[in-house]
């Protein structure tokens, strides 16, 4: 049973976290992590937490990871959180690596995986970044938080600030899925619902914030929900063994996950741990309605375009352009990766068919990443026996207002 | 001939970042508090480019760039235009590019892409 933080040292590291600095993802620029810190306010980029490797190598050998409580905590010296007792732990992390050999049989291919998310706490890998994001809140004496969101985030969030006895406020549009709305309104946030998106909700957010002092948990606008997430890279490259799958896919609305596994990768190679020099080809998912990466991906682009009146039923993947756009573009290219656009009716169409072939029910952003994977098959950008991942972020249980 | 850049905002923090970077770069600058402002100086001075601000404290920047878009001054009519906004409002992306805009930015301006935005239209004279 997990419990943390009495137990959390472990006989080789008396460290909690090696956490050194923080360094501006456009600029170099390098920002104390003893502080608050948003974004570099030189150029405007998302902050990255950078940790003391050489010592972690020295000091920690992957092995030791493995017999820990369950859960993202017990990868701590990754983690910029420095006290144990500021550990906000709701048992995420370490969510199942699934195979699907039926779904698998069927696209004739022999190893292909599920990451289930929705084992997280409130349902969604949302937890991940907001149990990172909280618990350094918590840690550096914030008081109230807020928070634009297109759902899951938003539930997490209030989850998490009840737990560390943080004041939450939460901007999400009129038409989130009911249950985001009741999960974070039952924990105690305040939630004001925005005539738009979440880029609209964002802008509200921002003057809200600079007028009355809450601090802004928006998606890359602070350095630590991306530790949070980058987790699930960890957990991938510990499940097979240290050497990492061929592909992953991965639904993009903000892209923290994408860009956090792809940081995850970097950390573990300087570490030593990983087996081979072998990085995964990263897909990243988008609805047809809103594609701002698919699109910058194809014209060659380093940012995106703000994407018109975006619309898609998988309300996690409605985000016009992410702070992030060029972290998201870069680490795709890198990774030798690709972008696709899927429909919302096949997105449907395979909620169905996770459901029913393997007893998955995916969120309509888990679901995409099969009608992505299907689209790369006929493209015959998949070989069979490729090691594929594919991203379930959340439950179908959360999004029961869209199968009236 | 150097590239000049009109920036309308008034906001003296963004004033100030979007200043610093563009004359690195090599670009003339000239800025504007208000929008009726700004339409003076547009009209005044050899401008290559508009940085526009939407949330102005006169006129908006919708009603800056219909009139730029209906001056009399030719190169003003077709000059480029980015608006850069608070995106505060719902739709200020649309608004903004159905008001004439050629481009759209919310803030936080992410320099880069000011940078990759602005030297699509004129190039870097450094």
């Amino acid at each position: 049973m997990a419990s943390y933080p009495q137990s959390i040292n472990s006989p080789t590291s008396q460290v909690t976290s090696y956490l050194v600095k923080l360094e501006c993802s456009g600029c170099g620029e390098i920002f104390s992590a003893g502080e608050v810190h948003t974004f570099c306010p030189d150029c405007q980029s998302p902050l990255l937490a950078r940790y003391d490797l050489e010592t972690i190598r020295s000091r920690v050998d992957r092995d030791d990871i493995r017999p820990r409580p369950r859960g993202m905590w017990r990868w701590h010296e990754l983690l910029p959180v420095m006290a144990p007792e500021n550990f906000v732990f709701l048992g995420e992390g370490d969510t199942a690596l699934l195979p699907v050999p039926n779904v698998g049989k069927l696209l004739g291919l022999s190893n292909l995986y599920v990451k289930d998310e929705s084992s997280n706490p409130t349902g969604s890998f949302k937890a991940r970044g907001l149990a990172a994001a909280i618990s350094k809140a918590k840690e550096l004496g914030i008081k109230k938080v807020i928070i634009p969101t297109a759902g899951n985030a938003g539930g997490a969030m209030a989850a998490y600030a009840a737990r560390a006895g943080i004041q939450a406020l939460i901007y999400m549009p009129r038409d989130t899925p009911r249950a985001n709305i009741q999960e974070s309104r039952m924990a105690g946030a305040e939630v004001v619902l925005v005539d738009g998106i979440i880029s609209d909700a964002a802008g509200m957010v921002g003057v809200k914030a600079k007028a009355e002092g809450w601090f802004d948990l928006s998606t890359f606008k602070e350095p630590y929900r991306l530790e949070g997430k980058k987790i699930m890279g960890f957990e991938l490259a510990e499940a097979f063994g240290w050497e990492l799958p061929d592909v992953i896919i991965y639904p993009t609305g903000g892209g923290t996950g994408l860009v956090g596994m792809w940081k995850a990768f970097e950390e573990l190679q300087a570490l030593g741990w990983l087996s081979n020099a072998k990085r995964p080809r990263m897909v990243s998912v988008q609805a047809e309605g809103c594609a701002p990466v698919v699109k910058a991906f194809e014209s060659g682009a380093s940012f995106c375009d703000f994407w018109l009146n975006a619309h898609t039923l998988a309300s996690g993947l409605r985000v016009p352009k992410s702070f992030a756009d060029e972290l998201i573009l870069k680490d795709v290219r890198a990774s030798n990766g690709t972008a696709v656009a899927v429909s919302d009716p096949d997105i449907q169409a395979a909620q169905r068919k996770l459901c029913q072939l393997e007893g998955i029910f995916p969120a309509p952003e888990g679901a995409a990443t099969l009608v992505a994977l299907e689209t790369l098959l006929k493209q015959k950008w998949i070989k069979p026996d490729d090691r594929i991942v594919l991203f379930n972020t959340g439950s179908g249980l959360k999004y029961l207002d869209q199968l009236d | 001939m150097g590239k000049n850049i009109l920036y309308i905002e008034d906001n003296p923090d963004n004033m100030l970042l979007v200043k610093r970077v563009l004359q690195s770069r090599g670009y003339g600058f000239l800025e504007a508090p208000n929008g009726v402002e700004g339409l003076a100086k547009a009209e005044e001075n050899n401008v290559d480019l508009i940085l526009l601000d939407i949330n102005l404290p006169d006129i908006d920047g919708y009603e800056v760039a219909r009139r730029i878009r209906r001056s009399s001054k030719t190169e003003l009519a077709y000059i480029p235009i980015i608006a850069i906004t608070a995106n505060a409002l719902k739709g200020d992306a649309e608004k903004a590019l159905e008001a004439g805009c050629d481009v759209y930015m919310s803030k936080p301006i992410n320099i880069r892409e000011l940078w990759a935005r602005v030297e699509a239209f004129v190039a870097s004279p450094n």
